[in-house]
C-alpha cells in the first residue's frame, strides 16, 4: 500500500472515524466528551470541528441513555459509534448492549438491522483502581449476537474499525488504554481487516501463544527472550474474539504440540479458558504438554502499582509458563 | 506436584528388576540425585537415584519385588499431596521361591500399569507401534513427552536386538516382504533338493542362431534364450507330467495346463511374470508375450493376473556370471529350474578334447511329490532336448 508512515494508535482510530465519516454521512460518533474535548484519550479529536455537533454527540453521562440512543439509531438507519469511556462502565447500561442491540436483529427476524459500534477501552497498568482497570470482554463474547474486536496495532486498529463500522451487526470494540500510545506502519488510505482472521506476530516451532490486545506485546516480548533461549514461540493474534478463527490456532497447535493462552481478563470462566477447552476438544492427540493459561486472578484489579502488578499477566510470566511447557 | 519413581531402563536389554534396598523410609525428605533405592537386574545391582527432591511420600515396590521396567515404584511430593489412584504394584515375588514366581509375575501382565503420557506421543507410540511402558518420561512429573518417543526410537533403531550398531534401516517394501514371507515359506513346508548337470549348449546355440533373423523379422523383438527355454522347458513337461504338480493335502494333482513363470529382478527385488499354456503357444507367440511381460514387469506394470497361476518357474543368474546355485521352488509349484552361464569349456567329445559352450543346469523339486530318479530323468529328458538339435529345431519351428 502507498502512504504507509508510522502514526499511533490513537490516530489511527482517529483517521479510521474521520475516513469513515467523509465516506458515509450515515457515521455519527456519540459519547461522554468526545466532541468538544476530543475524547479522554484523544481518539475524536478534530471530528466536531469537521463534521458538526449533528454528527458528533457531547453526551450527558447517562451510559444508558446514550448507548440506548445508539441502539435506536442504528436501528433508524445510521452507523452510530458510540464511546463507552471505560468497559467498566458497562454495567449500567448493559441492558442496551445484550438484550437491545444484540438481539433486536434476531428477534425481528432480520428485518432491521443494527449497525452499532461501541468503542471502550479497556486494561490495567496504569494504575487506575479496581473500577477503570478491568478488561472484561469475555462477557460480551458469553452472550449471543455480539462481534468483539480486540485489536493490538495500530494497523490492525484503523482496519478492523473501519471493519466494524461497515458491519451491519453490533460490535463491542475494545481500545486497550496502554495501546493509546504504541506506533506503528498505517496506510493513508482506508482498508478493512475481515473479522475472524488470525495473525501470526511471530512465527514459531516449539510453543503457540495466543494472546489479544495488549498482551500481544507481551508475548512477542517474551517470544524474542525465549529465542535466546533457544525456545521458537509462535505469537498468534486472534485480533477478533467473536468472531474467532479456530483454524489458524489449531494449525499451529498441530505443528508446535504446546499452547499457552495469555488473557489479561478474569481467569475465571474467561476468554483464555474457552480458547484451551477448544483446543482440548478438538486436538488432543496434538498435544505434548498440558494447556497454560496466563490471566489476571478472579479478583479486583488493586489500586497499588504493585500489586497490580503483581496480578496482571506480563512477558516475564509468559516465559515461565512457556518453560512449564517446553520443561 | 507429586513425581512417580519408576523402574529405570539400565541397559537395552533389562526389562524388569528387583528392589533390593531402600535407601530412604516414606516421610524421609529426598533430594533430587540423591541415591533413593538399590535394584539388581540380571545382570548387575545399581543404586537409583530420586528423580526429585521432596518427601518420600509412599513406597509402592517393597524389598523383594521385582517389577517390569517403568512401573511406579513409590511417589515423592510435598506433604498434602493428593497420590495420584494407586494401582497396586505388579505381583511381588518373595524371597522363599524367587525363581518360578519372578517368571510368573513378569510375563503375565497381571495388572496393566497405566502409561503416563502426552496425547502427541500416544499418537506417534500408535503410529510407530511402540509399547509406552518401556519408556522412560522426561516431562512434567515423569509425563512422557513426543520428545522421550523420538529419542527412543532413534536408540532402537541405532541397535539390533542382539545390541548390535545399525548403520542404515531399510523398511521391508510390500515386495520384499512377500517374497520373504514366500521364500521363508517355501522352505518350511517342502522337502527340496538341487541336482545339477553341466552340459555342452552349442546345439542351443546354433539353432538359436538359426532362428533368430526371422522371428525378429516376423516379431520385431530380439531373440533371447528365455522363450527358448520357456518352450523346451514346456515339451520336457510333457514327459513328465510329474513335475508340473502340485502337492495338496493328501494328493498330488498333476496339472492339465503348463504355465511357466520367469523370474524377472526389478528394483529392490523380484517378479515372476508367467507365460500360459505354454505347450499350445509357438514360439513366436512366447517370444511375444515373455518380450511384453518382461517389459511390463520392469516398468512395475504387471496385473495380479501376469503373475498367477505358474506352475513351472525358470530362473536365470547365467548374466551375472553364476555357473550354478540351488533355486527354491515358487509354491505350489513343485520344480524350478536355475540356469547358469554359458561359457566356452573344453569339453571330450568323441574321445577328443574339444572346446565348447557349456551350462549347468539347476533343478530344484519337492522331495515330497518325486525321488531323485524321477527329477533327473526329467533333467536328462531336457538336457537331449537341448543337446539334440534336430529335436530342438523341430519342437521351437512347430
Amino acid at each position: 500500500m502507498s502512504g504507509v508512515r508510522e502514526i499511533t494508535f490513537v490516530e489511527a482510530l482517529n483517521e479510521a472515524l474521520l475516513q469513515e465519516m467523509e465516506r458515509d454521512p450515515t457515521v455519527i460518533v456519540m459519547g461522554e466528551d468526545v466532541g468538544v474535548y476530543g475524547g479522554i484519550f484523544g481518539v475524536t479529536k478534530g471530528l466536531l470541528d469537521r463534521f458538526g455537533p449533528d454528527r458528533v454527540v457531547d453526551t450527558p453521562i447517562s451510559e444508558t441513555a446514550f448507548i440506548g440512543a445508539g441502539v435506536g439509531a442504528a436501528a433508524a438507519g445510521l452507523r452510530p459509534v458510540v464511546e463507552l469511556m471505560f468497559v467498566d462502565f458497562f454495567g449500567v447500561c448493559m441492558d442496551q448492549i445484550y438484550n437491545q442491540a444484540a438481539k433486536m436483529r434476531y428477534m425481528f427476524g432480520g428485518k432491521i438491522k443494527i449497525p452499532l459500534t461501541v468503542r471502550t477501552t479497556i486494561g490495567g497498568g496504569v494504575s487506575a483502581a479496581a473500577q477503570h482497570s478491568q478488561v472484561l470482554y469475555s462477557i460480551f463474547a458469553h452472550v449471543p449476537g455480539l462481534k468483539v474486536i480486540v485489536p493490538s496495532t495500530p494497523y490492525d486498529a484503523k482496519g478492523l474499525l473501519i471493519s466494524a463500522i461497515r458491519d451491519d451487526n453490533p460490535k463491542m470494540f475494545f481500545e486497550h488504554k496502554l495501546l493509546y500510545g504504541v506506533k506503528g506502519p498505517v496506510p493513508k488510505e482506508p482498508y478493512t481487516i475481515p473479522f475472524g482472521t488470525a495473525d501470526v506476530k511471530v512465527e514459531g516451532s516449539d510453543v503457540t501463544v495466543v494472546a489479544v490486545a495488549y498482551m500481544v506485546h507481551e508475548a512477542v516480548k517474551a517470544a524474542n527472550e525465549l529465542k535466546m533461549n533457544g525456545i521458537s514461540v509462535e505469537v498468534i493474534d486472534p485480533r477478533t474474539i467473536v468472531p474467532f478463527d479456530k483454524d489458524a490456532v489449531f494449525k499451529s497447535v498441530k505443528k508446535t504440540g504446546r499452547l499457552v493462552v495469555v488473557d489479561e481478563d478474569y481467569e475465571r470462566c474467561g476468554f483464555a479458558s474457552w480458547v484451551a477447552a477448544l483446543v482440548a476438544d478438538e486436538c488432543f492427540a496434538y498435544l505434548d504438554a498440558p494447556i497454560k493459561r496466563v490471566t489476571t486472578p478472579t479478583v479486583p484489579i488493586p489500586f497499588s502499582p504493585v500489586l497490580e502488578k503483581e496480578i496482571l499477566p506480563n512477558a516475564e510470566k509468559i516465559i515461565k509458563a512457556v518453560k512449564e511447557v517446553v520443561k | 506436584m507429586v513425581v512417580e519413581v519408576r523402574m529405570p531402563k539400565l541397559g537395552l536389554t533389562m526389562t524388569k528388576g528387583t528392589v533390593k534396598k531402600w535407601l530412604k523410609s516414606e516421610g524421609d525428605r529426598v533430594s533430587k540425585g540423591e541415591p533413593l533405592f538399590v535394584i539388581e537386574t540380571e545382570k548387575i545391582s545399581s543404586t537409583v537415584e530420586a528423580p526429585a527432591s521432596g518427601y518420600l511420600l509412599k513406597i509402592l515396590a517393597q524389598v523383594g519385588s521385582t517389577l517390569p521396567v517403568g512401573a511406579p515404584v513409590a511417589y515423592i511430593g510435598e506433604f498434602g499431596e493428593a497420590l495420584p489412584e494407586v494401582t497396586p504394584p505388579l505381583p511381588v515375588s518373595e524371597a522363599a521361591k524367587p525363581v518360578e514366581r519372578e517368571a510368573e509375575a513378569v510375563s503375565k501382565p497381571v495388572t496393566p500399569t497405566r502409561v503416563r503420557a502426552t496425547p502427541r506421543a500416544k499418537a506417534l507410540a500408535e503410529r510407530e507401534r511402540i509399547d509406552l511402558t518401556a519408556i522412560r518420561g522426561s516431562g512434567p512429573g515423569g509425563l512422557i513427552v513426543e520428545e522421550d518417543v523420538i529419542k527412543y526410537l532413534h536408540e532402537v533403531r541405532a541397535r539390533t536386538k542382539s545390541g548390535l550398531r545399525v548403520k542404515e534401516v531399510i523398511p521391508l517394501t510390500s515386495l520384499r516382504r512377500t517374497i520373504a514371507e514366500r521364500m521363508t515359506e517355501s522352505l518350511r513346508s517342502m522337502a527340496q533338493v538341487t541336482i545339477m548337470r553341466e552340459e555342452v549348449v552349442d546345439a542351443l546355440i546354433k539353432v538359436k542362431n538359426e532362428l533368430q533373423q526371422q522371428i525378429e523379422k516376423d516379431t520385431n523383438i530380439r531373440l533371447t534364450y528365455t522363450p527358448i527355454l520357456v518352450k523346451v522347458v514346456a515339451e520336457a513337461i510333457k514327459k513328465f507330467p510329474i513335475v508340473n504338480s502340485t502337492l495338496e493335502d493328501d494328493s498330488i494333482k498333476i496339472l492339465d495346463e503348463i504355465n511357466v513363470g520367469f523370474a524377472v529382478a526389478v528394483d529392490h527385488g523380484l517378479v515372476v511374470p508367467v507365460v500360459k499354456d505354454v505347450d499350445k503357444k509357438r514360439l513366436r507367440e512366447i517370444v511375444v508375450v515373455c518380450n511384453d511381460l518382461a517389459r511390463r514387469a520392469r516398468e512395475g506394470q504387471l496385473t495380479m493376473d501376469d503373475v498367477s497361476g505358474g506352475t513351472f518357474t525358470i530362473t536365470n543368474l547365467g548374466m551375472f556370471g553364476v555357473d550354478a546355485f540351488t533355486p527354491i521352488i515358487n509354491p505350489p509349484q513343485t520344480a524350478i529350474l536355475g540356469v547358469g552361464r554359458f561359457i566356452p569349456k573344453p569339453v571330450v567329445i568323441d574321445d577328443k578334447v574339444a572346446v565348447a559352450n557349456t551350462c549347468v543346469f539347476s533343478l530344484t523339486f519337492d522331495h515330497r511329490v518325486m525321488d531323485g530318479h524321477t527329477a533327473a530323468q526329467f533333467l536328462n529328458e531336457l538336457i537331449n532336448l537341448i543337446k539334440d538339435e534336430h529335436r530342438l529345431r523341430a519342437v521351437l519351428s512347430e
